[in-house]
């Protein structure tokens, strides 16, 4: 039975990706065989923009994830290693962040910076009477700033621990060899953190490849092209899947790559280990009057993060149309005709109940599908169950909107296509690797004794599996299902190529909005999804008394 | 009737062979299983439990095949009907001491007062009586051991099977535990089966020995059986402290044979003949450390095995003191009690005479 059900959660992601590569080497319309060839590379690989493209990905994820992880660095050692005040609040703060979803950081960023709109090049013009624009959201630098800014709670997570479980003796050491403190802080503890600050940048330079909505909504208006730009353009404005595909296959192997720095970053960091689950006393170093200003620099984080890109998007949500002058004049014009439009708005209205419902169910099957995969792998006897851990891994390696793309294939022409169905099994195979990881993880941890004490005792697969193995696993279950929600709410790369009239996805629809100019919509839309994440967030905290650590 | 029956078991992991054709049978009472980690006893001890598959062999308990691979036969482990007491316990975290009992009783689908009456009594046997709502997280290591014995004896079985049960406990628990394990195995009259590194555990506990190495049983029988005639150098020098030398009979007379050691000089030590021991035959002599009289001035006429060595050593143990003895090539360890004369001797060094008891020595001829 358990192997019944990952071999059938193994064949649903499987397929997408073999369809993927299949498709690249064949050109000709959906449904006609015209054999394999390499045209579709052969154009790839002719773009003269190919060069300027791969350029363009690598400053991208490059340069966001330098900027996140090194602020990630920063904040993590203020926190952990000095006395700023406000400790329990310092410590919260690099996470809020976490909480707004990347479409709605896209928006009030482009309203922020926006060129000629844009209210911050509107106060230096009204202000400081400086006439040419001096911020542009629509340039490298206006994506590697808000993407960065998403990247460094990942920097900060990662870096956290390795500040805090610090054995102090090396650093004491170092002392008693005649250090002084700058010198060992240079010498020792930075260099002794590198290991985690490489996985966590490699880490967030995959995703800076993955990313969506920042090359869509800010690299494509100023001709700023990546591969994942590119996938979609093919895919949605010249339906051209064998293009799409071929893309998709160069992106794939630059993920692959990634990812094998990423194998070896984790190495190399294990290597140094100096995280020994030993509790520390972790030692503050007193940093005299400077602690002002770290605190400050938490806080600028915290604002850069989230407070005003929130506050930007409640303003422009309650103001009649969005541009810099009636900006300028709120509180006095607030108005509540945007929440009433968009909720009137049956797109918005069934996108935003699709993905709830979706995320709760995704968020229920996929977790349920990891453990279950997970149980065959690690306590079962059938032979030959180490495949499912390859292919339960596997959509790391493949962008969502790859594999949205391959769904699209795959459904095309029959009646999944354009069902609710569809976007439901995209949002599984893209997900699944996290409930997978996790399920492996807490199950290895279960010790085998605890199975083979209830087998020996008269129990068999199924009373082992729902009355020894859930229930231990219940805590990081919990953890499993509310990241996938949270994840899956919001998603907009898997949901934009599977969504179609009447099966909109609320976050693709506030994202259509944005790109035909409906900003204030889009702005109201996304304060509903603020208020409902927040919501979610606060009922787990308090009524599950969830412990989060993403 | 036997209780456990194993014929042949052999188990390959890759290259390693950690059951090498064991077969042995056992009737009733206690029996421990004795040897360094690795030799293959946990192996064993899992194989009779169904938690592993041999490759070759048969294993059947109370009469009844339960693994036959020549047959095709395996019986699952939750269809065996035994106990099983893991080396870390493996109590359910998530479930009370009354649930980890009442687990196997409740999947038997027992009537629940039947069920309440069984877990009750259980726990009043291993002492634990009004702990029925803790969970295991607020259990004493020791009190942890007692419901993960209650959780076997609950189901009845007949045989239960127990691996290093009190290793994880501290020494002073552990002898305790050892002699209550004991009384409590008899008083509910099942056969037990013991995995254990400890000799002296293995010694006080069971009816019968089964000393392991590399996957091989290398000697089976009573506890000073065990001890007193050892059939392997490995099993002389695993149980008990002894120092081991080669030899090779010089002849045999009567129920006596006289051993020359080069190692001692060249001495030529009387010893009590193992069985056929013949002229010429070489072999190991075993001599145990606490069965050998020391003297500064020499022995009467007569005395077994009278040999001259310098002292080098010497370690208080505390009510026990080891001396370290050159002869010849060899170190000879003996164990004193403070009464020895040698005691009072200050000083490590110094001429010393030993005289060994001819029935302090076990000759062993080789294989």
């Amino acid at each position: 039975m358990p192997l019944l059900g990952s071999a059938i959660a193994g064949a649903a992601i499987i397929t997408p990706v073999l369809i993927v590569i299949w498709r690249s080497f064949t050109t000709g319309r959906l449904g006609f065989n015209v054999g394999l060839n390499i045209a579709n590379y052969a154009r790839v690989f002719g773009d003269k923009d190919i060069i300027s493209m791969l350029g363009n990905s690598v400053v991208y994820a490059g340069g966001s994830a330098l900027l996140g992880t090194g602020v990630g660095a920063m904040l993590a050692w203020i926190v952990a290693r000095t006395n700023t005040p406000g400790k329990t609040l310092v410590e919260l703060l690099p996470l809020y962040p976490i909480l707004m979803p990347p479409i709605m950081k896209n928006i009030a960023w482009i309203l922020l910076l926006a060129p000629r709109s844009g209210i911050l090049n509107g106060m230096m013009q009204q202000f400081f009477g400086i006439e040419t624009p001096i911020f542009n959201a629509f340039s490298m630098t206006g994506m590697i700033w808000v993407f960065g800014l998403a990247c460094v709670p990942l920097g900060y997570l990662f870096l956290l621990p390795v500040f805090l479980s610090f054995d102090p003796s090396l650093e004491e050491s170092a002392y008693i060899a005649g250090s002084k403190p700058v010198n060992t802080m240079l010498k020792i503890t930075f260099p002794l953190a590198l290991p985690a600050f490489l996985s966590a940048f490699v880490l967030n330079f995959l995703r800076g490849l993955r990313s969506f909505e920042t090359p869509v909504l800010q690299g494509t208006p100023a001709n700023i092209k990546v591969f994942v730009s590119r996938v979609y353009d093919s895919m949605a404005l010249e339906f051209n899947t064998g293009l799409a595909t071929a893309y998709s296959v160069v992106l794939v192997a630059l993920s692959v790559i990634t990812l094998y720095f990423y194998v070896r970053a984790t190495r190399f960091s294990e290597r140094y280990a100096t995280i020994t689950g030993k509790g520390y006393r972790v030692k503050v170093i007193d940093i005299g009057p400077w602690k002002y200003l770290t605190f400050f620099m938490v806080f600028i984080y915290f604002l850069a993060g989230i407070a005003i890109p929130f506050i930007v998007l409640i303003v422009v949500s309650m103001i009649p149309y969005f541009d810099y002058d009636t900006f300028m004049k709120f509180p006095t014009n607030a108005v509540l005709t945007n929440y009433y439009t968009v909720m009137r708005h049956p797109s918005f209205v069934t996108g935003f109940y699709n993905s709830l419902i979706l995320s709760v169910t995704i968020a229920l099957v996929t977790v349920m599908a990891g453990i279950v995969m997970a149980f065959t792998i690690y306590r079962t006897r059938a032979s030959g169950t180490r495949i499912f851990e390859f292919i339960g891994t596997l959509p790391l390696a493949f962008p969502p909107l790859v594999l949205s793309v391959g769904l699209v294939i795959i459904f095309l022409g029959t009646p999944l296509y354009n069902s609710l169905w569809a976007l439901g099994i995209g949002l599984f195979v893209a997900y699944f690797p996290y409930a997978f990881r996790n399920a492996s993880g807490s199950i290895v941890n279960i010790h085998k004794e605890l199975d083979e004490a209830a087998w020996v005792h008269g129990a068999r697969w199924r009373h082992v599996f729902f009355k020894i193995t859930l229930p231990i696993l219940k805590p990081s279950v919990g953890g499993a299902l509310f990241y996938i929600f949270i994840e899956a709410i919001r998603n907009v790369d898997v949901a934009v190529l599977l969504t179609a009239p009447g099966k909109e996805y609320g976050p693709v629809t506030l994202f259509e909005y944005f790109r035909v100019g409906q900003w204030a919509e889009a702005a109201a839309g996304g304060v509903v999804y603020l208020i409902v994440l927040i919501a979610a967030v606060s009922v787990a905290k308090f009524a599950f008394k969830m412990k989060f650590s993403l | 009737m036997s209780i456990l029956n194993v014929a042949g078991v052999s188990k390959f992991y890759k290259d390693v062979k950690a059951l090498d054709n064991v077969s042995f049978e056992f009737n009733k009472g206690i029996i421990s299983f004795l040897g360094p980690s690795g030799c293959g006893k946990t192996t064993l001890l899992r194989s009779i439990a169904g938690l592993e598959i041999p490759d070759s062999g048969s294993i059947s308990i109370a009469d009844k095949v339960q693994t036959s691979i020549a047959d095709g036969i395996l019986v699952p482990p939750y269809s065996r009907e035994i106990g099983f007491v893991f080396q870390n316990y493996a109590l359910w975290p998530h479930m009370t001491v009354f649930n980890n009992v009442a687990f196997g009783l409740k999947l038997r689908k027992k009537p629940n007062d039947e069920i309440k009456r069984k877990v009750i009594s259980a726990l009043e046997l291993v002492g634990l009586q009004g702990r029925e709502e803790r969970f295991p997280s607020q259990l004493s290591g020791g009190q942890q051991q007692r419901v993960a014995l209650a959780r076997s004896l609950a189901l009845e079985p007949r045989l239960i099977l127990l691996d290093e049960p009190l290793s994880n406990l501290d020494a002073k628990l552990r002898e305790e535990m050892r002699v209550e394990l004991k009384k409590l195995i008899r008083q509910v009259g099942i056969s037990a089966l013991y995995v254990t590194h400890d000799q002296e555990e293995a010694f006080t506990i069971s009816d019968a020995v089964v000393v392991m190495e590399g996957g091989k049983i290398l000697q089976y029988g009573a506890p000073d059986e065990i001890y007193n005639r050892p059939a392997h150098p490995f099993v002389a020098s695993f149980v008990g402290h002894s120092t081991l030398v080669d030899g090779r009979i010089v002849r045999v007379e009567g129920e006596n044979c006289l051993v020359n050691v080069p190692d001692f000089n060249g001495a030529n030590l009387i010893s009590l003949a193992p069985q056929s021991a013949a002229a010429g035959v070489a072999c190991k002599v075993v001599i145990r450390t606490t069965e050998v009289k020391l003297s500064h001035d020499g022995f009467p006429d007569g005395a077994d095995n009278v040999l001259e060595g310098m002292m080098t050593s010497r370690e208080y143990r505390g009510g026990l003191t080891d001396h370290r003895i050159q002869i010849g090539s060899k170190e000879l360890v003996v164990t004193s009690h403070k009464f020895c004369p040698m005691i009072r001797v200050n000083g490590d060094g110094g001429k010393t005479f030993v005289s060994i008891d001819r029935a302090a020595i076990s000759v062993i001829l080789a294989q």
